[in-house]
């Protein structure tokens, strides 16, 4: 067993800020999971063992894909096993169980959760008149706990260990709604009479229809087409 | 417009577009943050805002779960700013929500392609990179990342393109009556995606009672404005 009392866990994590870049239909994050994770390999090198360290840099770009935010874990967990000596199926094993409930995690934690929270905060920041300063509240509150999330998944998956949030679901659904009323009427502002009425109509009629054609009806879908009704009327009613 | 702004646009729609998926996915891909920079850069930080509120509704209706194709609506809000700068407050709206929509969709289509092009420069090197040699994965992954960067700048030239188009051929020909109608339908589908896309999220469990409390909440102080 190989010992590694100080990882470079630091550049590892700058790494893992663009483990997306080269996102693919052949690996997904693989290639970039494995530039991630090789910083933390060099010491299977430094201590004269070449051909493992190329066999594990070589593991850690083969398929994977999880929640980015989340890739710390299995980047910092793989390492550690490369280190302990497990077998290179236990290592493969190890990052196909990891992917599934990073995936899941991730995606209910941040893209369900802390993202629309935040954002649904900075709507009704700017609906509130709180211009840029919302914004930039929202990038300042969103990045704390982003990067926060990401330095802790790493750390996490190099000492194993991993706990869950369930804050989320309740307030992304109050915030956001909360937030829609309220930038309707933001955007709303400018309409009047026959206007507004016609918005309301259209879109209740439009959530309908998403809701009930989902799968087949996207909101730009929606969009383009209201948008050509709205032009062909627009012709036609001078 | 000045040739000055479309490039610190263009600047900015690249960045916008590279944070998205590649570099560091911070969230300036936001409409609501690429909206009000863009604003900004225009000098114009209400028309920016207004659009950024727009086009983050729609985006209430894209959750990038897994491999799933979606429209990309950090540029095309960019676009969409330019497009409504030249026409003030309300009347924006509708050709800015056009330029923008049909911007998003060219920039999900451009993610399919860069991402199949990784994948065929993956193949050419399949055999090296399971040889282990790091020096070629990082380069494969830097080399993606410019790629992704390309693909972003192309998409915003082709958005400020289409914007200089519709403000200069479409922007003054339409009725008043017209350019409301516009307004009207791409607020009615931004607040139509961004409640089934959140109502698909929350789903019919006990998250929808907080849902409806925020919207009773929301419209309360709505109201109260």
């Amino acid at each position: 067993m190989t010992s590694a009392p100080r990882p470079p866990l630091g550049r590892s994590l700058l790494r893992l800020f663009t483990v997306q870049g080269s996102w693919n239909y052949e690996r997904l994050q693989g290639i970039g999971v494995g530039v991630a994770e090789e910083p933390l390999l060099r010491d299977l090198q430094a201590a004269g063992n070449g051909a493992a360290y190329r066999a594990a840099v070589a593991r850690g770009a083969h398929f994977f894909n999880a929640h980015p935010y989340l890739c710390g874990l299995a980047v910092g967990a793989a390492a550690r096993a490369e280190h302990e000596g497990a077998t290179p199926n236990q290592v493969e094993r190890l990052r196909s169980a990891l992917c599934g409930p990073l995936g899941s995690l991730g995606d209910r934690l941040v893209w369900a959760g802390w993202l629309p929270v935040t954002s649904g905060l900075a709507l009704i920041g700017v609906a509130l008149g709180l211009g840029m300063g919302a914004i930039l509240g929202f990038l300042v509150v969103y990045n704390v706990g982003h990067v926060a999330l990401r330095w802790w998944a790493l750390r996490a998956g190099w000492a194993h260990g991993v706990r869950v949030a369930a804050w989320s679901g309740p307030a992304m659904a109050l915030v956001v709604g909360a937030a829609l009323p309220l930038s309707t009427g933001y955007l709303a502002a400018g309409f009047t009479g026959w206007a507004r009425g016609l918005l309301f109509g259209a879109a209740a009629a439009g959530c309908a229809l998403l809701w009930w054609g989902r799968g087949r009806l996207t909101g730009l879908r929606y969009g383009l087409a209201l948008l050509a009704v709205a032009a062909l009327a627009g012709w036609v009613w001078r | 417009m000045t040739l000055e702004l479309q490039a610190f646009l263009l600047v900015w729609g690249t960045l916008v577009g590279l944070d998205l998926v590649s570099v560091p996915q911070m969230m300036i891909a936001r409409p609501i943050v690429a909206g009000s920079v863009a604003g900004a850069i225009l000098g114009d930080l209400a028309t920016g805002l207004q659009l950024g509120v727009l086009f983050e509704l729609f985006q209430y209706d894209v959750m990038p779960m897994g491999a799933v194709r979606y429209p990309e609506y950090g540029p095309a809000t960019v676009a969409a700013v330019s497009t409504a700068h030249a026409a003030a407050g309300t009347l924006g709206l509708g050709l800015g929500a056009l330029v923008g929509l049909v911007t998003g969709m060219l920039g999900g289509m451009s993610m399919s392609v860069v991402r199949r092009a990784t994948a065929r420069a993956v193949q050419a090197v399949a055999g090296r990179l399971e040889a282990g040699d790091a020096h070629l994965l990082v380069r494969l992954h830097v080399t993606a990342i410019a790629r992704d960067a390309l693909r972003a700048a192309a998409v915003t030239t082709a958005g400020l393109g289409l914007a200089q188009v519709v403000r200069v051929y479409f922007a003054g020909t339409l009725p008043l009556r017209g350019v409301t109608l516009l307004g009207v339908a791409a607020v009615a589908a931004a607040i139509a995606a961004a409640t089934a896309g959140t109502l698909r999220v929350v789903g019919r469990g006990a998250n929808l009672g907080w849902f409806v409390a925020g919207i009773a909440g929301g419209t309360v102080l709505a109201w109260l404005r």
